[in-house]
């Protein structure tokens, strides 16, 4: 990092690392203990390591004069050295906490390590740390190249990307202490709440420079995605997240909305973390990677158009479907469900616009697992998009909500879906960021496809059979009009789907090992600039 | 159109602006109508917040991610009537920040939980799952036997009553010491505790032990008020089952 | 003002040759935008999109006519069905009860001996009732009524307080030291009085009560009987139906080891059995009480 930076530069991180330090200290004295003193201490530690580096690096050499003409690639480079180590703790997590509902005595008699308090962490970890790095990785890297300029300034990447990092950490660490506002996929406290808008707000900053120096007049439909990422999901964040401290020095606050409110408010933020996040996002990645992967042009623009303002305009209606039948008014629930119908379009027509960019280029998807993973991430897009649809039809839903159905579907959008397309983008980036033709090991690229693929699927068909097996049990009536099962009984019939969805987990574990050693594997030594064409300098705005 | 977008996807700032507003509308007319339509929340008479101590042990069960497991929302189906009891109102939850409706059911629902077992049974089941259900894949919980913190109660009563939660001042000087009443039933200060919260709250040494204020304590007392706090769900199945 | 719809003014054209480019797989030519190699092509939208767009929508503003939709302020659109999913579900829950009806009411009275001469009666029945049971009783008394540490077993023959049904359906309607104005009343008194050896002595002697005719007339014993015989029998053996248990059995509440009975001895003991008058029918619990009675005679359930 240090030697992509010029001297006023390192000066000035220098400064906001010293902040950074100031303010972890602060946090530590004020809250004396518990959580927040504990990450206090974090941010403390992070301050003073990034000012040491930073200051005492000070007068090293600096970087060539040239490099505003160049891409700004060491971002991305760390992004995707975190998103490859989230993955590993996010997923062996999830592979840890699956093995626990099979093996309940595994766990180990101190609070840390139960699954209640693991289960967060495993989403938290995967989603935010393993997809968000993931996606502010490729952002960076597709919206450079997409309008041909150099990032509007080489501090607020790392800004975004250390604090970003940070975040999740306070998170997941949080949870471990049992600090947790327990609003799923939201459960950080407040000041890791507020700190996470400010990172945020820097995200879009550069985000919105960057895209004013931009070198074609047109904005490239990826960046349309990334954008919508992360504005909506400011959007989200900020309202779901509104909560008043307990007090100003402890990791415990009450959340503004209560019940029905809280609720929908909860799900219509929870359901578009999975639009905006594990969706727009990386819609914006396909939109990048598949084209340039098979040497392909997209295959309809106007096609594009019509599926991101779908996805865009529908998507914030159906938060409501994962309340049917509770106790949010029915006329919400009839507008959740409809619109998650109508939201079925632009879905499939974006999956629909991706497969066929691939004609012409099936013969590569045929060689290149690399290719292979965005074909298989497009895919199970557009089949997770199709039973989301159907799950969120109420009577449908009346069978699968509360069930391991709703845990399959969840897994072969994420499984399948996201950790494929972020593999396909790792596959592509990382040679080209290491100056590398190719990566260290093709045939480990392969294994890792098969792996993928195969532990998806055990997963994914095991939790179908669970959940579905679950709600026919729960409302099973015999001849004589009595319930035929009793809730333990439904329990005890999950063994088996457990077990095997803990060997499918395992074996996409295992690829995503191979993955990250393939990656160091390809980076390491050479420090190679990314050779692409050097930029043209004139703004379009 | 095509030329509108076409233009449009020119400006950044153009685009800010349409996403921001595609991406509003939806939640705005399905978040707001729940403030304004009355019959969203039908607040009944005799529902009454959480007292001091089960408020701490529902701190204690999000902290352990209890709601990752358990629903506490009895959905208006006739099989869950069934096996649960009456469907569960949202008036139930009004004072509860967050809610904890769920998502999972890989345990039971616990909207209907309160009285169903004996305190004895739930500090088995806690410390043990598999000691009273042998194929429980419940975690073990052995570290709630530990003191409960109460330093925190009063501001937190203070935090829910600015949200509307209806603590008065006496109930918010009083928490801890009214924490430690209702699980000391034979103490002095019950007849304090009464006065603020009447007779309905239980209260009993949920652990078994009157000596130590612990948080099994709060997590009993908790686990046996959920569905107690108003009658309303029963009264809404009893009219409409006539 | 140009139809940017219009094939010759169409974007694709290369701004600077005026030529478009074709693609060869497709044949369509390209927006003629490039982003750092990428490129879009201009295939005309594909008429299944709009349809499908237009046919969800139809579902869509059919189900906004039939169902509770849009609201309108303070209020909502109702629907045509005027639907309401609160009276839906008790609609399906009394249909639920109606079929159950014909086997299910006869429960509600109390003559029990008919009820349990009534073989087909009994058959349709006993499923009903291990469900119930099994959702609500064998947290603490076990699947098979085997009960556990603390919670007695059913599938004896020794009662607490008797093993007639009636009996048994009191316990269940208002439980044992339970939340209820009509409860059933059993306590085991605290003997922390007692000298510490004269405990450890009967603790001793109870432990050892079920391994075979024991020595009254010896210290523990008369102990014993001073204190103990009133509640739980002359013998120990219980049975006298005031919720003291048998101590002569080898199915021991507590646990038949003299720790535990110390434990008893120092504390007393004072179980709860919660009452499910409220949570279930009065025919359910009948029904229950058939079937935990049963439960004793076959010493581990019909099923
Ligand atoms: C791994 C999932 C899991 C977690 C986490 C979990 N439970 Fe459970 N719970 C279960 C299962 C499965 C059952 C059913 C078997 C049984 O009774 O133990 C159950 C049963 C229960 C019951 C009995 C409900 C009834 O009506 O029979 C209670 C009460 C309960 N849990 C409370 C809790 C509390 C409190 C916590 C958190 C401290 C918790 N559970 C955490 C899985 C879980
Ligand atoms: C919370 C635990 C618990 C549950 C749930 C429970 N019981 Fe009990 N039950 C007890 C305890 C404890 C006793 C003994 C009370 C005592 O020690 O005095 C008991 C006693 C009884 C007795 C009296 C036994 C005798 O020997 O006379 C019957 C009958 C009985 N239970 C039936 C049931 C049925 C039927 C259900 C379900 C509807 C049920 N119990 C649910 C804890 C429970
Ligand atoms: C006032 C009546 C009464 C007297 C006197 C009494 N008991 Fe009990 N005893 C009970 C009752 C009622 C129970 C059941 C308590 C429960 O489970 O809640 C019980 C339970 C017990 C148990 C536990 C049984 C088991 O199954 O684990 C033991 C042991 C016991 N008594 C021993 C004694 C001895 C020894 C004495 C005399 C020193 C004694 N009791 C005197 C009423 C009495
Ligand atoms: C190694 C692979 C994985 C395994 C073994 C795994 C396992 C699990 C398990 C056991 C649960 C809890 C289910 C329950 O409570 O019953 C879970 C939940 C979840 N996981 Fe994973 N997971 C894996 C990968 C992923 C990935 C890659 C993502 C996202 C990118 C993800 C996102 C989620 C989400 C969102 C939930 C919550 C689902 C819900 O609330 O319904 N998981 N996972
Ligand atoms: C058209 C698109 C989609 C629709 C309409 C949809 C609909 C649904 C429905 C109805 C549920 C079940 C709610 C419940 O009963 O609890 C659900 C759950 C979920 N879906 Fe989707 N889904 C879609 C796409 C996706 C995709 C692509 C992903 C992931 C990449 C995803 C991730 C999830 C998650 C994480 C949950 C679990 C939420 C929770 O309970 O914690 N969904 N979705
Ligand atoms: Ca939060
Ligand atoms: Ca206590
Ligand atoms: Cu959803």
């Amino acid at each position: 990092m240090i030697e992509t930076l010029s001297v006023p530069e390192r000066r000035t991180g220098t400064i906001l690392a010293i902040l950074l330090a100031l303010m972890g200290l602060a946090m530590a004295a004020a809250a004396r203990h518990g959580v927040m003193s504990a990450h206090g201490f974090m941010a403390l530690g992070l301050g003073l390591g990034l000012a040491f580096r930073l200051g005492g690096g000070l007068y090293e050499s600096e970087p060539p004069k040239d490099r505003m003409h160049r891409y700004y690639d060491a971002p991305t480079r760390f992004g995707i050295v975190m998103t490859l180590v989230w993955a590993m703790i996010g997923m062996g997590v999830g592979v840890w906490v699956a093995a626990l509902l099979y093996w309940p005595e595994a766990t180990p008699p101190w609070p840390a390590t139960c699954f209640g308090r693991l289960r967060p962490v495993h989403t938290t970890g995967i989603i935010f740390g393993f997809g968000g790095n993931a996606l502010i990785a490729t952002s960076f890297h597709v919206l450079q190249r997409t309008s041909r300029a150099r990032m509007a300034d080489n501090l607020s990447p790392w800004v975004v990307l250390i604090g970003y990092n940070l975040f999740c950490a306070w998170a997941i660490t949080g949870y471990l202490m049992g600090s947790t506002q327990s609003k799923e996929y939201a459960e950080a406290e407040w000041y890791a709440d507020l700190w996470l808008v400010v990172i945020w707000v820097t995200y879009f900053a550069l985000y919105i420079r960057t895209l004013a120096r931009r070198n074609e007049p047109h904005i490239y439909v990826a960046n349309w995605y990334y954008l919508a990422f992360i504005l909506v999901v400011a959007m989200l964040h900020i309202v779901n997240n509104l909560a008043l401290p307990v007090r100003l020095t402890v990791a415990e606050s009450f959340p503004v909305w209560s019940g029905v409110q809280d609720a929908m408010v909860q799900w219509w933020y929870g359901h578009n973390a999975v639009a905006f996040f594990l969706t727009a996002g990386f819609l914006g990645m396909l939109y990048y990677f598949l084209p340039v992967r098979s040497g392909r042009p997209i295959w309809s623009y106007r096609l594009s158009i019509v599926s991101f303002w779908g996805i865009t305009f529908f998507y914030i209606w159906v938060g409501s479907h994962h309340l049917h039948y509770t106790a949010l008014p029915y006329w919400a629930q009839t507008l959740g469900m409809t619109f998650s119908v109508m939201l079925l379009v632009p879905s499939w027509a974006s999956a629909g616009n991706a497969i066929a960019t691939l004609n012409g280029a099936w013969h590569k998807v045929r060689d290149d697992a690399t290719l292979r993973f965005m074909f298989v991430a497009a895919v199970f897009y557009g089949l997770s998009t199709f039973e989301g649809s159907f799950l969120a039809i109420r009577p449908v839903n009346s069978l699968s909500h509360y069930t391991d159905w709703t845990v399959g579907h969840v897994h072969s959008g994420t499984l399948g879906w996201v950790a494929m397309i972020v593999f396909g983008a790792i596959y592509t980036l990382v040679p080209q960021l290491g100056g590398k033709k190719d990566m260290a090991s093709p045939r480990a690229v392969e294994w890792h496809f098969w792996l993928a693929v195969t532990g998806t699927l055990v997963y994914v068909v095991s939790m179908w059979n669970a959940g579905i097996t679950q709600g026919l049990m729960w409302r099973a009536y015999d001849a004589n009009g009595a319930l035929s099962y009793s809730f333990v009984q439904s329990v005890q019939a999950m063994a088996p789907y457990y077990l095997l969805r803990t060997i499918g987990g395992g074996l996409f574990l295992t690829g995503a090992a191979i993955c990250a050693w393939n990656c160091r594997a390809t980076m390491r030594g050479a420090a190679g600039q990314a050779t692409d064409r050097p930029l043209v300098a004139q703004a379009a705005e | 159109m095509l030329k509108l977008h076409y233009n449009l996807e020119k400006v950044s700032m153009g685009l800010v602006a349409a996403i921001i507003v595609a991406a509003s509308i939806g939640g705005i007319v399905e978040i707001a109508p729940l403030f304004t339509i009355d019959e969203t929340v039908e607040l009944p008479d005799d529902l009454r917040p959480h007292t001091p101590l089960e408020l701490a042990g529902r701190e204690i069960y999000i902290r352990e991610g209890c709601y990752a497991c358990h629903s506490q929302m009895v959905r208006s189906l006739a099989d869950e009537i069934d096996r649960y009891g009456p469907y569960s109102l949202a008036s139930e939850s009004a004072y509860d920040h967050p809610m904890l409706w769920g998502s999972k059911r890989t345990g039971p629902d616990l909207a209907r939980l309160g009285g169903k077992y004996s305190d004895a049974w739930h500090v088995a089941h806690l410390i043990d799952p598999r000691s009273v259900v042998p194929v429980s894949i419940m975690p073990s919980y052995p570290w709630l036997t530990r003191p409960l913190d109460t330093d925190l109660l009063s501001d937190s009563l203070a935090t829910l009553a600015r949200l509307g939660v209806p603590y008065d001042d006496g109930m918010i000087a009083s928490a801890a010491a009214d924490a430690l009443a209702q699980s000391r039933p034979d103490s002095a200060a019950m007849d304090g505790f009464q006065e603020r919260y009447g007779e309905r709250p239980a209260a009993r040494a949920f652990d078994g032990d009157p000596s130590r204020l612990t948080e099994m304590d709060a997590l009993v007392a908790y686990l046996q008020s959920l569905g107690t706090l108003t009658d309303a769900p029963f009264r809404t199945q009893a009219e409409d089952s006539r | 003002m140009r139809n940017p719809t219009d094939p010759r003014n169409l974007p694709g054209a290369d701004p600077h040759t005026g030529n478009r480019k074709i693609d060869p797989v497709t044949g369509y030519d390209t927006t003629g935008h490039d982003w750092g190699g990428i490129t879009e092509l201009n295939t005309a939208f594909p008429k299944i999109v709009i349809w499908a767009l237009v046919l969800t929508f139809l579902y869509s503003v059919v189900s906004w006519i039939l169902l509770p939709a849009w609201p309108t302020g303070r209020d909502y659109t109702r629907g045509l069905l005027g639907l309401d999913q609160g009276e839906e579900a008790i609609k399906g829950f009394n249909d639920l009860s109606d079929r159950r009806q014909d086997w299910l009411s006869r429960f509600s009275g109390d003559d029990f001996d008919a009820l349990r001469a009534d073989a087909a009666l009994m058959a349709a029945a006993m499923p009903a009732a291990a469900r119930l049971f099994s959702d609500n009783c064998a947290a603490c008394h076990g699947t098979l009524g085997q009960g556990g540490p603390g919670f007695p077993v059913l599938s004896d023959d020794t009662w607490l307080w008797s093993g007639d049904p009636e009996e048994i359906a009191m316990t269940i309607r208002h439980g044992i030291n339970a939340d209820d104005p009509d409860t059933r009343y059993a306590e085991m008194p605290p003997f922390d009085w007692m000298e510490r050896p004269d405990r450890i002595a009967l603790a001793e002697f109870v432990a050892d009560l079920p391994n075979g005719p024991a020595d009254f007339e010896s210290s523990a014993g008369t102990l014993f009987s001073e204190n103990c015989g009133s509640c739980h029998g002359e013998t120990g053996a219980g049975g006298l139906e005031i919720g003291a248990p048998s101590l002569t059995d080898r199915a021991m509440i507590y646990g038949q080891y003299p720790e535990a009975v110390m434990l008893t001895l120092r504390h007393g003991r004072h179980g709860v059995m919660p009452a499910w008058t409220g949570r279930l029918s009065e025919a359910e619990i009948n029904l229950l009480a058939l079937y935990v009675a049963q439960l004793g005679q076959h010493g581990g359930g019909p099923r």
